[in-house]
């Protein structure tokens, strides 16, 4: 049986609603307004080919891929349909449908580099040049920084690895990389559709962990951290796994880091799989407010709207893409702040690509205002 | 040419949907039925202005093909499925504001922005358009017009013709009508065609634009339950707050059975189901809005009174909140929304009757008999009061039907029938909210009798070859 199978009771239970209460805050639906792109339309999809009322077209293929699997959908509803949506995509995968040629890309780049996008492996290990960073070893990595594939390949992101490092280093406490020899979270592979290979990954990075005994993962990237929080969960795994803002706020909030606070309004975007779909709302906000005046968006914390960039719809749908950036831009805007702050390499450098608003990492933003004198490194 | 390339040459490609998978989803809308009774059509079109609406129904005219026009499709009786197959206009896409005028409190919208966008677009101005199903979230300007469908508010507000100003629509010869009043509130000049849209699902023209009377939005909102011995106390009760002159802002008595299904997220943060006194037969939530003074002394004239009901309020304010969010806010917990969660059996099915008020809890049994007769569980009674400052009942009579057993589906539209066709002898109405759809027509001469002629001939003057959303209301022969 496959994936998509096992949820055809949902599928029904869905029809059976109708409801359409996901349809409000579905980005890629308000934009497109084509009833197979929200979520109620795609579950109605996956219910009529499972059922053989069509054959598989390139609509459906569209309806599988065309959604940044944010999860608003799930938050106006009580059934798991980004869950769906993956298994939609691995259905018509299995069944015959070519990869999109961005996402084959994407794929073959992890399977040759171990990441996705064409770096070598060296790459992975540039950001640490000069922070005395101990490389992990069996017994010794109990804290294990885990920077994830974007941040660690892109130049432009490195910084807010290093910030990360060095205020947790500022603040005492002792981590651990992996170096060049850091896998991928998987994440990408596990939201294109491509599940088996996704899986293997999956199991093979929690045995790695625990191999090293590792007990607590720390990382800045939200893909990371939610895949490998449901991969750890999935095996059975003690590992814990936090995202760097929950790490820091605690540091903050116990005076580890002290903080020059400004009076500039700013405001904070939650990156889809931190905070709607990993709970972490409030540790972000209170490190912004501890640097300056938070204001925030209409749609924030559960109701936050994607930037677009994820699930690949970046890649093989770049228009849309942007016209989603650029409306979460709008929004930040109207909040009347002068920076847009967020947590995700992904949401950074998709929300950089639209003018007028100063988009920051947090970490980095924070390095930028902690005290001089708690600065190490 | 075919009409499908007459409708991609006036529209785009783009405008016009064809993939069977595509046409799929637009082939049913919340009303019971089985997943084998989708019910495409057999082209989607996705229209932007006025101007394409009527290009589309022009060649749906030449061609002599069924037009079907649909908003959020959550239509409880299949008012918007395109049974003849031909072509569905998503009207969703015509969901801009066109003005928005403070001074005046109106708002003119294409008619398909949702209430919820109206409000949205609106709230700057400490305006709300008071019309507000449960579905408001995805139910269009357009489809609220059409369906003529309930409203929390109704004994303040009236349900959406109140709030109708004028509306523009394009007829079944492709004509483009404004019928209403502009921005004035009534009229006493000529017929009133505009409120003959009010439950026309589409038959008479496709509603393009709208513009709607706004409310001030009241600066405080108290909401109460109580309850009653019966049902008929609950309706006394009403009566005599209305004669004290009470302004209240919404009304609905719910029968005790009716209450879990609006208590989900009780039983979501307390693991059980609400209690209320065991010889309490009848609920009746009630909110009174406005400044705080004034909705304090409304709420404690009602409660004074409402000793000689044999009334009691109900104190644990968790059972309110519950309803409330289930009735208006839908403040859910994330990952939790009441619908999917209620329906994961079998859904829910209505028939929405209306009654004289002095025999609501004599049909509340026979509502009861019936569904028992047809074998349904029975989710209960809820009395909406949606006529401003009177007591005029929306009844929803709510089964359960469980969507994967065609025999049930079957039995449920025996039901629906049954309880359509009582009213009538009740000296009441087959329909309060949900309109007629194909489900009633066979009974409107029943409803109306020969009156029904003159609908007739109102609607072959509006859509001379009854291409405009055929079966509904009047019954057509073949059944495709």
């Amino acid at each position: 049986m496959s994936g998509l199978e096992d949820f055809k009771d949902e599928l029904e239970t869905c029809f059976g609603t109708s409801c359409g209460f996901c349809e409000r805050g579905c980005p890629v639906y308000q934009n497109l307004k084509v009833k197979t792109l929200c979520m109620k339309g795609r579950n109605r999809t996956m219910l009529g080919l499972l059922q053989g009322k069509f054959e598989i077209s390139p609509a459906v293929v569209q309806a599988a891929f065309e959604c940044t699997l944010c999860g608003n959908c799930d938050r106006w509803c009580s059934l798991k349909n980004t869950e769906h949506t993956q298994a939609f995509r691995e259905y018509l995968l299995k069944h015959g449908v070519e990869p999109m040629k961005e996402h084959s890309s994407l794929a073959a780049s992890l399977r040759n580099y171990g990441n996705p996008w064409f770096q070598p492996r060296s790459a992975r290990n540039r950001w640490t040049k000069g922070l005395n960073i101990p490389k992990a070893t069996p017994g010794k990595a109990d804290v294990l920084f885990f920077a994830g594939c974007t941040s660690a390949v892109t130049k432009q992101l490195t910084k807010s690895l290093i910030a990360s490092a060095k205020l947790l280093q500022s603040a005492g406490v002792e981590f651990v990389t992996l170096g060049q020899d850091e896998p991928c979270c998987g994440s990408t592979l596990q939201r294109i559709g491509q599940t088996e290979a996704f899986e293997t990954m999956a199991s093979d990075n929690i045995a790695k962990l625990e191999s090293l005994g590792t007990k607590k993962v720390i990382t800045p990237c939200p893909g990371c951290y939610i895949t490998l929080k449901k991969s750890a969960e999935k095996h059975g795994s003690k590992l814990k796994v936090v995202h760097v803002s929950q790490e820091i706020a605690h540091l903050v909030k116990e005076g580890k880091l002290v903080v020059k606070k400004s009076s500039e309004r700013m405001t904070y975007h939650d990156p889809c799989h931190l905070g709607r779909l990993g709970g972490v709302f409030d540790e972000p906000r209170t490190i912004v407010e501890a640097i300056g005046t938070l204001v925030e968006m209409p749609n924030n914390r559960y109701e936050s709207r994607c930037c677009g960039a994820g699930a690949g719809l970046q890649s093989a749908f770049p228009k849309l893409s942007r016209e989603l950036a650029a409306k979460r831009v709008a929004e930040a805007k109207s909040t009347g702040a002068t920076t847009l702050v967020t947590s995700c390499p992904f949401c950074e450098t998709q929300l950089r690509t639209v003018p007028g608003i100063k988009v920051s990492n947090l970490m980095e933003l924070l390095f930028d205002n902690v005290l001089e004198n708690e600065k190490k490194g | 040419m075919s009409y499908i390339d007459e409708l991609v040459a006036a529209l785009g490609k783009e405008k016009v949907l064809v993939d069977p998978a595509e046409k799929f989803v637009y082939g049913a809308d919340w009303s019971p039925r089985t997943s084998d009774e989708f019910c495409p059509p057999d082209v989607v079109v996705l229209p932007r202005t006025t101007k394409d609406v009527q290009n589309i129904v022009k060649v749906a005219f030449a061609h002599e093909v069924p037009v079907t026009a649909g908003g959020g499709l959550t239509g409880m009786l299949g008012g918007a499925i395109a049974l003849y197959g031909g072509i569905y206009i998503d009207t969703t896409t015509m969901n801009s504001v066109v003005e928005i005028d403070p001074k005046n409190q109106t708002i003119r919208v294409q008619a398909g922005a949702t209430l919820q966008e109206v409000n949205d677009a609106v709230k700057p101005y400490d305006l709300w358009l008071p019309h507000q199903p449960e579905s408001k979230w995805v139910s269009t300007v357009g489809s609220a017009i059409a369906c003529d469908n309930d409203s929390t508010f109704g004994v303040r507000y009236g349900k959406i013709l109140n709030c109708l100003l004028s509306a523009e629509i394009v007829t079944g010869t492709g004509e483009v009508l404004e019928l209403g009043h502009r921005k004035a509130h009534f009229t006493s000049s000529g017929y009133k065609l505009k409120d003959l849209l009010a439950g026309s699902e589409g038959t008479l023209g496709i509603i393009t634009e709208a513009t709607l009377k706004l409310e001030p939005v009241p600066a405080v909102r108290r909401v109460d339950m109580l309850v009653f011995p019966r049902m008929g106390a609950a309706v006394d009760y009403l009566s005599r707050l209305l004669k004290a002159g009470l302004s209240i802002e919404a009304a609905h008595i719910n029968c005790k059975r009716r209450l879990q299904f609006y208590t989900h997220s009780y039983r979501q943060k307390f693991g059980k189901d609400p209690e209320i006194p065991a010889w309490a037969e009848a609920l009746l939530a009630i909110a009174f809005s406005g400044d705080q003074e004034v909705v304090d002394s409304n709420r404690d004239y009602a409660l004074k009174i409402a000793k000689e009901f044999e009334a009691q309020l109900v104190e644990e304010r968790e059972i309110v909140d519950a309803w409330w969010a289930s009735k208006y806010t839908l403040d859910f917990e994330p990952f939790k929304q009441k619908w999917p969660d209620s329906q994961k059996q079998k859904k829910f099915g209505a028939a929405d009757p209306g009654v004289p008020v002095g025999r609501l809890e004599e049909f509340y049994h026979k509502f009861i008999d019936v569904a028992e007769k047809h074998e349904l569980e029975v989710i209960g009674m809820n009395a909406y009061l949606e006529h401003p400052n009177s007591i005029g009942f929306s009844l929803s009579c709510a089964v359960f039907v469980d969507y994967r057993n065609a025999d049930e589906v079957r039995r449920f539209r025996e039901f629906h029938d049954e309880l359509s066709k009582l009213a009538i002898a009740f000296e009441g109405t087959m329909s309060t909210f949900m309109s007629d759809s194909s489900q009633k027509a066979p009974y409107l001469e029943l409803e109306h009798g020969a009156s029904l002629e003159y609908m007739k001939r109102i609607k072959r003057i509006f859509d001379p070859k009854g291409i405009l959303n055929p079966g509904k209301k009047f019954v057509r022969e073949a059944r495709r």
